[in-house]
């Protein structure tokens, strides 16, 4: 009898516990951001090609660069957090070495906003970081429709979304180390981590990477 | 966010357990099915205090309208428990739920990322501000019923 009357609330417990675990990928994501992040898989992974117009018009795609690349999401309008990031990366790019950047990884930072921010604002927005960052480049979609973008970011494990009643675009602020050969291999959450062991990680991936080819 | 949380929130719970007093009869007499709708209760109460569910009822309209419909269920079947079951359970569960909400407080208030991305920062403070609040309220209240009722027994043994 007493088995059968803590049957029921065990049972339920553990339905509940279930369902709670599932929904935060096993209490690893209890936020959108770390979700998507989750949800788009593990690294090392491939992700999709795309065409990226930068701030000399010039159109690339991620697979055309032998390097190493830090890639980063930001919208312009952004009121804090994507310009915090960008200095940031500013502070990052000057303490990785020069045997590093160019050579072996470039910077490269992707607006999604694609009706406010065009070449001219994103080669505006680039000139404040000075001359001296011929490593790092702003760039756009070029020729991608809005559904496709979205489609993009969640692959990448990237969460956006407009903020109701605000231009706010709230979003995950990531950085993807993406390999040569076209992989996401590792992701940075600059939220939790410093610029010095972010640059210290960077080096050993990077070094780690190289030599597992 | 506050508005969402901090009123949104416990206003359907309120408003459940006022349908849930109208209806006198209403009452969940067995101890295993009163731990079970409490454990659901709680639950459900988890589910939409996790950052994630919170941008999922603002981003999505549909999700927010459950939300609706379960705290309203919650304040709803919280009446019927309460009718009946035994007094330990009700402290426990009231205890559950200050330290959830404390502890979710203290998060908001002190974490310096956003957890929910359909607020800012600001916001999410104000937001734990409030929480800390309504914990600290929930465990007064519920020390404040459970030295009532240790007096009540006491003064009950004392007699008999």
């Amino acid at each position: 009898m007493t088995v059968k009357r803590l049957f029921i609330p065990l049972f339920t417990l553990l339905i509940c516990v279930l369902t709670l675990w599932k929904w935060t990928y096993g209490f690893n994501a209890f936020t959108v951001f770390s979700h998507t992040l989750l949800e788009s898989g593990q690294t090392p992974r491939n992700i999709e090609d795309i065409a990226l117009i930068n701030q000399d018009s010039s159109i690339f795609h991620l697979e055309d660069k032998d390097t190493y690349i830090l890639m980063n999401f930001v919208y312009l309008n952004c009121p804090s957090v994507c310009h915090k990031i960008n200095n940031r990366l500013e502070n990052i790019y000057q303490e990785l070495n020069e045997n590093l950047i160019p050579n072996k990884l470039q910077l490269l930072t992707v607006s999604f906003d694609m009706l406010n921010d065009d070449i001219s604002r994103i080669k505006r927005h680039r000139a404040y970081f000075g001359d001296n960052i011929k490593g790092w480049d702003f760039a756009i979609p070029y020729h991608l429709s809005s559904d496709k973008l979205n489609n993009y970011l969640t692959d990448m494990g990237i969460w956006a979304k407009s903020a109701p009643e605000s231009s706010i675009i709230n979003h995950s602020t990531y950085l993807f180390l993406i390999s040569p050969e076209h992989k996401i291999i590792k992701v940075i959450d600059p939220a939790r981590e410093d610029n010095e062991s972010i640059v210290v990680n960077l080096k050993s991936w990077i070094a780690s990477d190289e030599s597992s080819l | 966010m506050a508005r969402h949380q901090v009123m949104q929130l416990p206003a359907m719970i309120i408003l459940g357990l006022i349908i849930g007093w109208t209806f006198p009869k209403l009452k969940i007499k067995d101890l295993s099915w009163g731990v079970t709708l409490l454990i659901i209760c709680m639950a459900s109460l988890i589910f939409w205090m996790i950052p994630r569910s919170i941008d999922m009822t603002i981003v999505y309209p549909s999700f927010n309208r459950v939300m609706h419909v379960n705290m309203l269920l919650f304040g709803w079947i919280l009446v019927a428990v309460f009718r009946c079951i035994i007094f330990e359970v009700k402290i426990v569960f009231l205890l559950m739920v200050s330290g959830m909400l404390l502890s979710s407080g203290i998060t908001l208030r002190v974490f310096k990322i956003v957890l929910c991305s359909s607020f800012t920062m600001e916001q999410q403070r104000e937001n734990g501000f409030y929480l800390l609040i309504i914990g600290l309220t929930i465990f007064v209240v519920t020390i404040f019923l459970f030295f009532r009722q240790l007096s009540l027994l006491w003064k009950e043994g004392s007699k008999g």
